[in-house]
């Protein structure tokens, strides 16, 4: 009995703990593999926190800056990109009613906070204790301290030195580990020793499928495979016995956790915090390995299992050795929570001197002291400690008076005050300047150059759009419509803007802005490719699957590209192997090195070049087949049919394989008896299955073997069969589905009526060449693939002549002759790819060959445009040189900025196109066609927000955090990056996964190519319904309320702008002269 | 002869004088700076002129143009600041006592070496703290020194030639007689140490090119054991050292007691020996004075650990800063690997576990000095410092070191005198410039 009690307790701790976890993991993001980048907030899991509290705990953790430097934001300020009105405008709710005068002159609180801001002053610079550099204003700045002297007082070293002790007292298990605090302290590199460890495993063991040998046991998952591992390394970090105290470690990862966690005595209270430090001391690597414990059904995952407990039963081990150990040689005390603790409380001045030796800022002297007193192991601390506060302390207040002059030096310069008077002033009055600059440090000043930041464009954007913006007549107002060259819908994406721009002015085209997957959520499988992709956003579950099949006209040719296919994949597979061998590479070198030659003088000198010729051989050895989609859903018994096919041959194989058979040898009838005889899982041998194997030769033996080697290795048995059932009833959509699909979508997109002989649904995809974040060119709303697929499969329902039947019952009527098209737009080179021509019928060739002839012209337009933003490229380039630059571009694999197109991203707008039609809004805002008419419920309304939005959310914080801190949220210089296990970038060859975005992406030089701001949504919808929608969302109230996400509306029954408050409330924004009361707002 | 005994104490008052009249602008810096640097042009000059006068040393003469020039960089080095200016007339004292050592061959010599030695220890003793207990040894060190000189003076062969090669061992640092060079590098005040780090093993040199070939078999081999010693322990402590001083004076020793085996092995005093002390010593000097711009702005005492970034924030700074610590790990085109590979290529050495060391000994010093000027350059930018890149003056310092560093790297060692090929013999005794 009480064995079952202990049982369960240790159950009912074990369970505890992984909510504990799961709860610590709130800090880091999830890490997406490359293959598929999404973008993503990094704080993500803190946007129930305003958006300042969020930065506040990213600092905290992960040590990340949330704002960019003060400095980048002063520069803004003088190129008027940050203008003063804004300036003062966000500063206003930080100025206090208080003034002081020094000589004639009024100074109040707004003024210093303003200088504070655009001068520097605030600049936390230590003052040198001596420092001997000639300066002009050194006498006046002297006789400024002389006058501050009487009131700038500090208090005793003692009292500094307790509060020091007790603050980091309070800080340990919060904010700083132990492994922190013994590196702090003693100056070990303990966590720097873990980190390299946890690298090492987590690279080894996460790796799918890179390394040329992969870590053995690793189906024991992360921890077992460690601690199998690792109990046979002959030395870990200098961890004494560090063999026998792994294999006494317990079975259960929770239970190795828990008794870390005790031995270096976390208090209960403290846990969750301990551990979110610890999983933020490697983001990355935590952040993908949380990202695949939620994978449940990834194959990675399902064949080793890593997890974040797991992680951290490794984290901490190693943590608690070292930790001990340090503290042991040190302090001769446990390297406990309690002991260093008390240590601290006891011994607050021998902590003082230790700390700040290791940081730096003990004069060398007394370092050296330090140093000798430490490790005499002596009682020496006491002196050292009264010479320096006798010798050090007080140089050091001369040099805190002097900093305290210079500061208000400097604010007397930026208030055109003669700075003489500062000398004759009261010295109140310089301490009360004093003291506002010092109240308003600049990590408090993020805050407010963000606001200004984004109130000037904003104010640029909404400027432009309410001239723009006219109100729609009313229904009998209304013109009918002329009937549209065509119609095309783009991805929402920014780069879609300029070339519908472009597009539309070119001739009467109309365009529409829609989420890349064109509300089409499918696994995705292509033609002769062995996994699925999964075609829709990240946030969604798929319901459907669709194959790329050849067309069915093309059966002969099909065997020959697969035979052909298969010759070439049999060629990378051997070169590689011969690559990766351990003896072949001697001989590769010599043989077939200079080969290598040849690509890597192409791919350097003539880049496009290159590109076209490999094509074109690739294209002579395997030409592209045409092919279609599996849209339509199988009936029950072509399902059944498809089935038996499978697992027929399936057995074929298997026959071939195990028994050696000759395929002439092998009858229908021995096939089919044994597919029913390892689905049924008869133990008994029927007499036909007998007899067809007799014919073939195969004894009865062989047979018994056989049936069980299909049932185990094979996966042939009525379980995996009715798996497989399963999979293949999700294939395609019904009728119903389909209907529904095409109906949502132009719904959504606002086009029901009046449609074009052809409309086009245009994807995007992108091409690059060495360049691991290709998939962050990709279509986000397609979980980083290319949207073709979608494209096609929305097309191919839009043209089923039943999905138009179904569709007039729901009041949407397409004319006969309107054809869909498919296309994908190439981001890096603007060119657009139609899809399926074959089935464009021959009454629209004119009209196919004038929309290809416009959308080349569009795409010109476009290059030129996007080319001038290139900071390599001088000047304009004409049409025909801005072609070839971009392609030039895509294939040069030295380009670290393809294409640099989604960078810069501030706003989305969901609304009918006639707000920003002919707008150059510079490639910057998602467009989401939208016509709130067509959506008297809100429900489409309630499907932007709470999707397409969180996704432009995501691209739009991930390119801020890049852009704001690029080495701690972001990725650091693509220079220095390295490919992973396939899944990830490092930086050189030892460090955590990197997040974020390339510094390149972000960063032209010093300067941010993306200004980072926050998102701002504008809807034209009535209030009402928008504040029905974030009252049903937690969602959008996060967004909104704690200010992730700015709001504007454009009320259209109205015709009247709002701006959503944080309070809940909407605030007019009357006109633009008075535009300020919006940015104050 | 009269008229040399002249030239000699013109070479030495030149700067002695300067030093005296320096004085009449004692109350303003900036002119009393000046004043001094053109004080030690002016003593390179007069040694350049008088060179054809003066009896050319075994070592040559490259030492008497190196000094006037070193006093110079280490001048430029220096802030205008009215605390540095008894380091600036010290920078000429020793100056001028230098040359006198090295221009005058008799108990005159002797006699500047005492004066000089004396003012040293009373320096040292003045900036003496109770924190760096240590440099009390160096005072000792010196004092032995000096008796050693006196010794040299009353007594004959053989003490008078072991108590010159002591006094040489004191000068160029050579284990276990290196505490004095290592006091003198960490706690004399301003400028001085990046002068006396080339002025002393200067004199040394100067010495021992004379007194190698008179000392005993066995006493070679012993200094030749202690030179092993010496340059593996420099080398083993330079990396140990979290402050530049202290790294730099071990690296100094490091790079000093490789010159004392090859002189130990070979015993043949010539003018490539004096390339390389005036290469080491130059390049350690203007490390010295690359990190007296970093004190100058930060404070005397700052720990190195707390700089870092300066590569972004003081580009021409961290240019120069390379370009020295490229020269101190002797690599070519510098004087510093020219030196060395002249004492290579002219001694009749065969692969030996010496050889092995001292090159070692080399090696490690990619390591440690690497290491300091990563540290200084690179990491994080910290944005509590305020950052002023290079002065006029102290560009105009780093950039002599440099170009002399890649003068002496280039120019063949003949320049500076004629190589002496001959064996020694015990006939050399009487060449002792330090005995009677």
């Amino acid at each position: 009995m009480e064995q079952v009690e202990n049982r369960s307790d240790i159950e009912t701790r074990r369970m505890e703990l992984r909510g504990i976890v799961r709860l610590a993991g709130e800090v880091i993001a999830q890490y997406w593999p490359m293959r598929t980048f999404v973008h993503h907030n990094p704080l993500h899991s803190l946007e129930y926190l305003p958006f300042e509290d969020a930065v506040r705990r990213g600092q905290q953790f992960l040590g990340g800056d949330g704002y960019l430097p003060s400095h980048v934001y002063r520069g803004y300020l003088k190129t008027g990109r940050i203008q003063a009105a804004h300036l003062d405008a966000a500063v206003k709710p930080l100025v206090r009613d208080k003034h002081v005068v020094i000589g004639t002159h009024r100074i109040t609180h707004g003024e210093v906070l303003r200088a504070c801001l655009a001068e520097g002053l605030c600049t936390p610079i230590k003052e040198p204790l001596d420092d001997q550099l000639p300066d002009p204003s050194r006498n006046l700045i002297d006789r400024i301290a002389a006058n501050l002297a009487s009131v700038l007082t500090f208090p005793d070293l003692r009292e500094r030195i307790r509060a020091i002790a007790e603050g980091d007292r309070a800080a340990l298990g919060r904010w700083l580990t132990l492994s922190h605090w013994c590196d702090d302290t003693f100056g070990t590199q303990i966590v720097r020793q873990i980190n390299d460890q946890l690298i090492k495993w987590c690279e080894a063991f996460l790796d799918e499928g890179h390394a040329t040998w992969s870590m053995p046991e690793r189906e024991n998952g992360l921890y077992g495979a460690w601690k199998v591992l690792a109990a046979q390394e002959w030395s870990l970090c200098g961890i004494k016995h560090s063999r026998r105290k792994i294999a006494r470690l317990p079975d259960h990862p929770e239970d190795a956790l828990l008794e870390s966690l005790d031995a270096l005595g976390i208090p209960s209270d403290l846990r969750q915090d301990y551990l979110s430090l610890q999983l933020t001391a490697l983001p990355g690597w935590a952040g993908f390995i949380k990202w695949r414990e939620q994978q449940r059904d990834y194959p990675w995952q399902r064949a080793y299992p890593a997890s974040l407990v797991k992680f951290l039963a490794i984290r901490l081990w190693y943590a608690r050795e070292l930790v001990h150990k340090a503290c042991r040689n040190e302090l001769g005390i446990e390297g406990r929570y309690d002991a260093v603790s008390a240590y601290m409380q006891n011994h607050p001045e021998e902590y003082y001197l230790r700390r700040q030796r290791v940081a730096g800022r003990l004069p060398a002297l007394y370092a050296e002291e330090v140093d000798r007193v430490r490790h005499q192991k002596g009682n020496g601390w006491g002196a050292v400690i009264e010479r320096y506060r006798t010798e050090v302390v007080p140089r050091q207040v001369v040099a805190a008076r002097r900093g305290a002059a210079r500061r208000l030096l400097a604010l007397a310069h930026a208030l055109e005050i003669e700075p003489t008077l500062l000398t004759e002033s009261a010295p109140a009055d310089l301490k009360q300047l004093f003291d506002w600059v010092e109240a308003f440090p600049e990590s408090d000043h993020g805050p407010v150059w963000l606001k200004a930041f984004e109130a000037g464009y904003q104010d640029r954007l909404l400027g432009r759009m309410w001239t723009q913006s006219r109100r729609p007549p009313a229904d009998e107002e209304r013109a009918p419509p002329t009937r549209p060259c065509s119609q095309s819908v783009y991805c929402l994406d920014v780069r879609s803007e300029p070339f519908r721009r472009h597009l539309e002015s070119i001739g009467a085209h109309e365009t529409y802005g829609f989420a890349g997957f064109f509300a089409a959520f499918i696994l995705y499988r292509a033609w002769g490719k062995e996994h699925d992709t999964e075609q829709f956003p990240v946030i969604m579950r798929a319901k459907h699957e669709v194959r790329e099949i050849p067309r069915s006209y093309l059966d002969h040719r099909v065997s020959q590209h697969e035979a052909r296919t298969k010759w070439v994949r049999a060629g990378h597979t051997l070169l590689h192997d011969l690559k990766e061998n351990v003896v072949t590479p001697y001989v590769m070198v010599e043989s077939l090195g200079w080969f290598y030659g040849v690509p890597i003088l192409g791919k350097t000198l003539l880049p496009s070049l290159y590109r076209r010729c490999t094509a074109w051989l690739r294209h002579l050895f395997v030409p592209s087949l045409s092919t279609t989609l599996t849209i339509d859903k199988l009936a029950p018994a072509e399902t059944a049919e498809m089935l038996a096919a499978e697992q027929q041959a399936l057995v074929r194989r298997a026959l071939q394989e195990r028994t050696g058979v000759r395929r002439s040898r092998i009858t229908h009838d021995l096939v089919e008896a044994l597919r029913q005889r390892a689905l049924n899982g008869q133990e008994n041998l029927g007499s036909s299955l007998l007899e067809a194997a007799h014919r073939a030769g195969l004894s009865t033996e062989t047979l018994n073997t056989l049936i069980e080697a299909l049932r185990r290795d094979y996966d042939l048995n009525a379980r995996s069969a009715s798996r497989h059932k399963e999979r293949i009833t999700r294939m395609g959509f019904t009728i119903e589905e389909q209907v529904l699909t095409v109906d949502t979508a132009l719904r959504m997109m606002g086009l029901t009526m009046n449609f074009a002989r052809l409309v086009l649904f245009c994807a995007h995809g992108s091409t690059s060449d060495n360049n691991p974040y290709e998939s962050a060119l990709d279509c986000g709303a397609c979980g980083g693939n290319e949207g073709k697929p979608n494209a096609r499969v929305l097309a191919m329902m839009a043209n089923n002549q039943k999905v138009r039947e179904g569709l007039l019952k729901t009041g949407i009527k397409i004319p006969p002759d309107t054809h869909f098209l498919a296309g994908q737009m190439n981001t890096t080179t603007d060119e657009v790819q139609l899809f399926d021509l074959e089935d464009v019928p021959p009454t629209h060739r004119a009209d196919l060959s004038r929309l290809q002839e416009d959308l080349r012209e569009a795409a010109e337009l476009t290059r030129q445009e996007r080319c001038a933003r290139f900071p390599d490229v001088r000047r304009a380039l004409k049409r025909k040189n801005a072609t070839s630059h971009v392609r030039r571009r895509g294939s040069d694999w030295s380009q670290v900025r393809p294409e640099w197109g989604l960078s810069g991203n501030a706003a989305f707008i969901i609304g009918r196109r006639e707000l920003t039609r002919g707008l150059d809004l510079e490639g910057r805002v998602f467009l989401h066609s939208y016509d709130y008419r067509l959506d008297p419920s809100n429900r489409l309304l309630e499907v932007l927000l709470t999707a397409p939005q969180v996704v432009a959310q995501w691209i739009n914080m991930e390119h801020y955090f890049s852009a704001v801190d690029n080495e701690t949220y972001g990725s650091g210089s693509k220079v220095y990056h390295n490919v992973v296990g396939r899944l990830g970038i490092m930086s050189g060859p030892w460090s955590d996964l990197r997040l974020g975005l390339a510094r390149q992406t972000v960063m032209n030089g010093d300067v941010p190519y993306h200004e980072p701001m926050r998102l701002l949504t504008i809807i034209e919808a009535p209030c009402e319904c928008i504040d029905r929608l974030i009252a049903r969302h937690e969602i959008l109230r996060h967004f909104y309320h704690n200010k992730w996400v700015h709001l504007v509306t454009l009320d259209p029954e109205e015709w009247i702008w709002y701006r959503y408050r944080q309070t809940g409330t909407w605030s007019v924004i009357e006109n633009q002269s008075n535009r300020r009361a919006f940015t104050e707002s | 002869m009269m008229e040399g005994a002249i030239i000699s104490w013109l070479s030495a008052g030149v700067p002695l004088l300067g030093a005296v009249l320096s004085l009449a602008v004692w109350s303003k810096p900036d002119r009393l700076k000046v004043s001094a640097i053109l004080v030690s042009l002016v003593s390179l000059g007069a040694n350049v002129g008088l060179s054809g006068s003066l009896t050319t040393p075994p070592e040559g003469m490259l030492l008497l143009y190196l000094l006037p020039l070193a006093a110079c960089v280490s001048l430029l080095g220096q802030p205008v600041h009215s605390d540095h200016r008894p380091s600036w007339i010290m920078t000429l004292l020793f100056l001028g006592l230098g040359l006198g050592v090295l221009t005058n061959h008799n108990v005159v010599g002797q006699s500047f070496l005492l004066v000089l030695l004396g003012s040293l220890i009373a320096l040292l003793f003045r900036h003496h703290t109770a924190l760096w207990p240590i440099s009390w040894r160096g005072i000792g060190t010196y004092g032995v020194g000096a008796l050693c000189v006196g010794v040299s003076v009353i007594t004959g062969p053989p003490i008078s030639a072991v108590a010159s090669l002591l006094t040489c061992a004191i000068l160029l640092p050579l284990v276990p007689f290196h505490e004095g060079h290592v006091t003198a590098l960490t706690r004399l005040p301003g400028g001085l140490p990046s002068f006396v780090v080339l002025l002393l093993p200067a004199l040394g040199v100067h010495g021992l090119t004379t007194v190698v070939t008179a000392v005993p078999e066995v006493a070679a081999r012993t200094v030749s054991l202690f030179a092993l010693a010496g340059s593996l322990y420099g080398a083993i402590k330079a990396l140990a050292q979290s402050r530049v001083r202290l790294l730099l004076a071990y690296s100094s020793l490091s790079f000093f007691s490789i010159l004392w085996w090859f002189v130990a092995a070979a015993r043949t005093p010539t003018p490539r020996v004096a390339v390389f002390v005036g290469a080491v010593g130059l390049v350690t000097s203007g490390l010295l004075v690359a990190w007296q711009v970093i004190r100058t702005r930060y404070g005397d005492d700052v720990d190195p650990q707390a700089i870092s970034g300066l590569a972004f924030t003081m580009p021409r700074y961290a240019v120069l800063l390379s370009l020295l610590a490229l020269a101190a790990m002797g690599l070519p085109p510098f004087g510093v690997f020219a030196g060395f590979m002249g004492l290579l290529l002219t001694s009749s050495l065969t692969p030996s576990v010496g050889l092995f060391v001292t090159l070692v000994a080399w090696l490690t010093a990619s390591w440690y000095i690497m290491q300091m000027v990563q540290q200084l350059l690179f990491g994080v930018r910290r944005p509590d410092l305020r950052y002023t890149d290079l002065l006029r003056t102290e560009f105009a310092s780093l950039m002599m070191v440099i170009l002399v560093l890649l003068a002496l790297g280039g120019a063949s060692s003949n320049l500076w005198g004629p190589e002496q090929t001959a064996p020694p013999t015990s006939a050399n005794v009487e060449a002792i410039t330090w005995n009677k």
